[in-house]
C-alpha cells in the first residue's frame, strides 16, 4: 500500500521538482554569482544582497505596506460579506459563493485592465464627476497612485479572501450563536467572542494569501501605479530583462519573500499571544 | 435590509469592473464612458481579422489543453496516492506540492526561466509554458479529487477485486465511472487557471503570445478598444470553464 502511495505520487512529484524545486534551488544560488560584462558568472559574492539591502530596503518597506493593507482590507471586507453570506443570505450564502469562486480564476488582467478605465483622467469616474458637475477638470490623481494599486490588488483578491473565510463560517455550528444570544449576548457581543474565536485560523489564512500576492505582485502597480505607487516586483523585472542582472534580480525576490515569511511568523505569533492572553 | 444592500454592494464592487468591459465591448465609442455609442460587433469583427488574435489563440488552446490533460492525470494520481499515506505525511506532502502557488508567481516564474536558459539550456517556447501551468494547476486538482475521493464508498472497489479483478480493472471499471465528472470538472478549473495566466506565460514563452500576453501587449501600448472585445471572449471562456467546472465537480446532486 505505502509504496503503491509513492509510485502514485511520482508525477506530480516530478514535476513539483523539475519545475520548481530546482528551478528555485538554482535561482537562490545565482543571488551569489556575478556579473561580468554582461555574462553571468558562478561565484559567491554578497554583492546583489549587499545592493538589496542598501537601495532597495525602502522600497522593500513600502511593497510590505502595500501588501499589509491589501491583505487587512481584504480580510476585513471578505469577513463582512462571507458573514453576510452565511448568516444573512439565508439559502443563497452558497449561490453567493459560487459567484466569488467563479470570478476567481478568471480576468486577472481584465480587471486591472477595467480600474485603469475606470481611474483613469478620462476614466468612467473623472467623466461622471465632470458631467455632474461636482469637478471642472478631470481628477488626475485618481490613477497612477499608491491607492489605483491598493483599490485594484483588493478588487483581485477579495474572493481570495472570501473563499477561506466563509468556509471557516460554515464550520461554525448555529447553535453556539443562538446558545450565545438565548444566553443574552448583544450581537457585538456574540461577534468578537463567539464567531471571531472559531474562525482565527480562516481569517489568518485570508490574510497571509491576499498579503502574499499583493507584495509580490508587479502588474498591477506597473499599470496603474506610476511613479508613486512603485513596488518592488517591478524592479525584479528590471534587474532580470533590461539591466540583465540576475543575480541583483534573484537577491531582490528572495529578499522580498523572506521579508514576507518573516512579517507573516511575526503577526502570527502576535495573533497567538494575544489569543492566548485573552483566554 | 441593511444586510440586503451590504450583499448588493460587494455584489457590485466584485462584478461592475467587469461587467463594464463586457459592456463596453459592445459599443462603439473607442473611450469607457457614458454614452457609449452604437451597440455594434465591430471590435469582434476587427478580432476576427488579426492574424496576431489568432496565433494566440491557438497557442492558448494547446497550452489550456494540454495543461488539462497532463495536470489531470498527475494530479489524480498524486491524490490517489495522498488516500494511501498515513493522513500527517499526505498534509505535508500536500502543502510541499502547494507551495508553487503560494509564491508569487515571478519568483516561479523567473526560476524555470533560470532554470531552462542556464541550467539546462533548453531555452524557452511552448511546452516550457505547459510544464509552469501543469505545476500551479495540479495542487488544484489534488485538493478536488482527494475531497471526491474522501467521500468515494471503496466497498465496490473491494467487491470488485474480490470478483477477481485486477487494481487495474477495479480502477478503470468501477472507480473512474464514478470520479469521472470531477475528473472533467478539475481538468476545466485547470484550463481556466492556464487560460488566465499572464505572468508565468509571458516569462515562459519566449517568442509569440498567448491570449493573455496578447491583451498584455494592446493594453501597454494604445488605448486599443479591441482590448474590451478580447477581454470579454477571455473572460467568458475562463469563467465559463469554471463555472461548468463547478457544476461537474461539486455541486452535482
Amino acid at each position: 500500500m505505502k509504496r503503491a502511495g509513492i509510485m502514485f505520487l511520482a508525477p506530480a512529484t516530478l514535476v513539483f521538482t523539475a519545475v520548481f524545486a530546482l528551478p528555485v534551488a538554482l535561482l537562490f544560488a545565482v543571488s551569489f554569482w556575478s556579473v561580468k560584462s554582461f555574462r553571468l558568472q558562478p561565484d559567491f559574492t554578497f554583492t546583489a544582497w549587499q545592493r538589496f539591502i542598501t537601495q532597495y530596503w525602502e522600497l522593500t518597506l513600502y511593497t510590505l505596506f502595500v501588501g499589509l493593507m491589501a491583505g487587512i482590507i481584504c480580510t476585513l471586507l471578505g469577513f463582512v460579506f462571507a458573514y453576510a453570506a452565511r448568516f444573512k443570505a439565508g439559502a443563497h450564502g452558497d449561490t453567493l459563493m459560487l459567484a466569488t469562486l467563479i470570478t476567481l480564476f478568471g480576468g486577472y488582467l481584465v480587471k486591472i485592465y477595467a480600474w485603469k478605465s475606470i481611474l483613469g483622467a478620462d476614466g468612467l469616474l473623472n467623466q461622471t464627476l465632470m458631467a455632474s458637475g461636482l469637478v471642472t477638470e478631470p481628477l488626475t490623481f485618481l490613477i497612477y497612485s499608491r491607492g489605483a494599486v491598493i483599490v485594484a490588488l483588493v478588487h483581485f483578491l477579495l474572493p481570495f479572501a472570501i473563499l477561506p473565510i466563509y468556509a471557516a463560517l460554515r464550520n461554525v455550528p448555529d447553535s453556539t450563536v443562538e446558545a450565545a444570544s438565548d444566553l443574552g449576548a448583544n450581537a457585538f457581543n456574540t461577534l468578537t467572542l463567539v464567531i471571531i474565536p472559531q474562525v482565527r485560523q480562516g481569517l489568518f489564512s485570508a490574510f497571509a494569501i491576499c498579503f502574499l500576492l499583493a507584495a509580490g505582485d508587479y502588474v498591477t502597480p506597473m499599470l496603474l501605479g506610476g511613479t508613486s505607487g512603485v513596488m518592488l516586483g517591478q524592479f525584479v523585472l528590471l534587474e532580470f530583462s533590461t539591466n540583465f542582472n540576475w543575480p541583483a534580480g534573484s537577491a531582490l525576490s528572495f529578499g522580498l519573500l523572506f521579508a514576507c515569511m518573516l512579517l507573516l511568523a511575526v503577526l502570527g505569533l502576535a495573533g497567538q499571544m494575544i489569543a492566548r492572553r485573552k483566554r | 435590509m441593511i444586510w440586503r444592500a451590504v450583499i448588493a454592494f460587494f455584489l457590485l464592487f466584485l462584478l461592475g469592473p467587469i461587467a463594464l468591459v463586457v459592456l463596453f465591448s459592445f459599443g462603439s465609442n473607442a473611450l469607457i464612458g457614458f454614452p457609449m455609442g452604437a451597440l455594434t460587433l465591430d471590435w469582434y469583427a476587427g478580432l476576427l481579422r488579426d492574424t496576431g488574435f489568432y496565433s494566440a489563440f491557438w497557442t492558448s488552446v494547446v497550452v489550456a489543453l494540454a495543461t488539462a490533460v497532463f495536470a489531470t492525470i498527475t494530479g489524480t494520481l498524486a491524490a490517489m496516492g495522498l488516500l494511501r499515506l498515513a493522513p500527517s505525511v499526505a498534509r505535508a506532502v500536500l502543502a510541499t506540492l502547494s507551495m508553487p502557488v503560494l509564491l508569487p508567481p515571478l519568483v516561479v516564474a523567473i526560476a524555470i526561466v533560470v532554470l531552462f536558459v542556464r541550467g539546462i539550456g533548453l531555452g524557452l517556447g511552448v511546452p516550457v509554458v505547459i510544464l509552469g501551468h501543469i505545476l500551479i494547476t495540479q495542487p488544484f486538482v489534488i485538493l478536488i479529487v482527494m475531497a471526491r475521493l474522501a467521500r468515494f464508498d471503496q466497498s465496490a472497489v473491494e467487491a470488485a477485486r474480490d470478483l477477481g479483478a485486477s487494481r487495474w480493472q477495479a480502477f478503470r471499471l468501477v472507480t473512474l465511472p464514478q470520479i469521472a465528472s470531477t475528473l472533467v470538472g478539475a481538468a476545466l478549473v485547470c484550463a481556466a487557471i492556464s487560460l488566465d495566466d499572464f505572468i508565468i506565460a509571458s516569462f515562459t514563452i519566449g517568442g509569440g503570445n498567448t491570449l493573455s500576453t496578447f491583451v498584455w501587449g494592446k493594453m501597454r501600448t494604445t488605448l486599443d478598444p479591441s482590448i474590451n472585445a478580447i477581454a470579454t471572449a477571455l473572460l467568458v471562456v475562463t469563467v465559463g470553464l469554471s463555472g461548468l467546472a463547478l457544476r461537474l465537480s461539486r455541486y452535482r446532486s
